[in-house]
């Protein structure tokens, strides 16, 4: 039961996404966190402002982190395809002779 | 991006390089914005020399000189948004002089001693300013909530005391000719390089103009029947 609990709390930190969801999730974090650096420079620059700038940056990465670090269901739109256990292959016997020399 | 522990640390590492970039842009972005210092007047307005200890720790009695000073200047076009602090110091400089008393004219600027300073936050920095509550919420109600405060720059000082006496190697401050007083300024950014007050026009930033006081020289000592009449 003990096993139970913790396989669920290791599915939370862990927050496993499938392959198309973390390509989503990395290009997600890089363009977010461009877009806050730019917004924050040219917020701070027209109103010289650089204690706004810091907090529009800052927050906007913590917006960022949100975003990206939980496994959001929408990271997982794509999972993956695994084979059915077995193998899924015909399990007809093969004529598979090992050791004996080819005639 | 597999794990939740795994996309901490990938964003982690972009925001540290997006804050680095940014931070690069806003110490470029001061170079956009034109710097013209101007200093209105800077003039002697009180010398003494007097012979005891200079410090209250000092070991021995030199001369020491309390020059007093009046200064009218319009610094406030350094302070961008990237400004900290400005830093606003005045030295008094002499040349060395020969055994036999002459001066050697061609160092005008042999001996530097400062004279006093201060520190002149922007709004930003005013939480860092080393004064007491009564006075910060003075200064911070000064700014009016603005980035950038027209006032602070500006200075107007009418027959300052000066911080600091100063003294010479040689124990001597009497009778120095060719004394002058210089204003210096260092702009401390929140990013970027510090920058001082230059001699020739660099792009948008301008020299400074007309920090430099006449020359005078400081007076002899007091003797002692004439009693200690202020000058």
């Amino acid at each position: 039961m003990a096993e139970q609990i913790l396989d669920q709390v290791r599915d939370v930190f862990e927050g496993q996404i499938d392959f198309e969801g973390q390509k989503l999730a990395e290009l997600l974090a890089n363009l977010a966190l461009s877009v806050v650096g730019v917004v924050a420079f040219l917020v701070g620059y027209f109103l010289q402002d650089i204690k706004l700038a810091v907090w529009i940056g800052l927050g906007g990465t913590a917006l960022t982190f949100v975003a990206v670090v939980p496994p959001w269901p929408f990271f997982n739109k794509n999972p993956v395809k695994w084979l059915p256990v077995g193998g899924g292959i015909s399990t007809q016997p093969v004529n598979l002779v090992i050791g004996e020399k080819a005639t | 991006m597999y794990s939740s522990l795994v996309r901490i640390q990938n964003t982690f590492g972009f925001f540290t390089t997006v804050a680095f970039v940014v931070a690069a842009f806003v110490a470029l972005s001061d170079f956009v914005a034109p710097r013209t210092p101007v200093i209105h007047s800077l003039k002697t307005t009180n010398l003494q020399v007097v012979r005891g200890r200079p410090h209250y720790y000092s070991s021995k009695k030199e001369e020491y000189a309390i020059i007093k000073f009046s200064l009218d200047a319009d610094l406030s076009s350094l302070f961008t948004w990237n400004t900290k602090q400005l830093f606003v110091y005045i030295t008094a400089e002499w040349p060395s002089t020969t055994p036999s008393g002459a001066t050697i004219a061609s160092n005008a600027t042999a001996n530097q001693a400062v004279i006093w300073d201060s520190i002149i936050t922007a709004p930003s920095s005013d939480h860092l300013a080393n004064i007491g509550p009564a006075t910060l919420k003075k200064l911070k109600k000064s700014a009016a909530g603005k980035p950038i405060d027209p006032s602070r720059g500006k200075l107007s000082l009418k027959n300052q005391r000066p911080k600091y006496q100063i003294t010479h190697p040689s124990g001597k401050m009497a009778s120095t000719e060719d004394v002058t007083l210089r204003l210096h300024y260092n702009v401390q950014p929140w990013v970027g390089l510090l920058t001082w007050n230059q001699n020739v026009d660099y792009g948008r930033w301008l020299k400074l103009q007309g920090g430099l006081s006449k020359k005078f020289n400081l007076p002899a000592l007091k003797k002692k029947d004439e009693g200690k009449a202020k000058s």
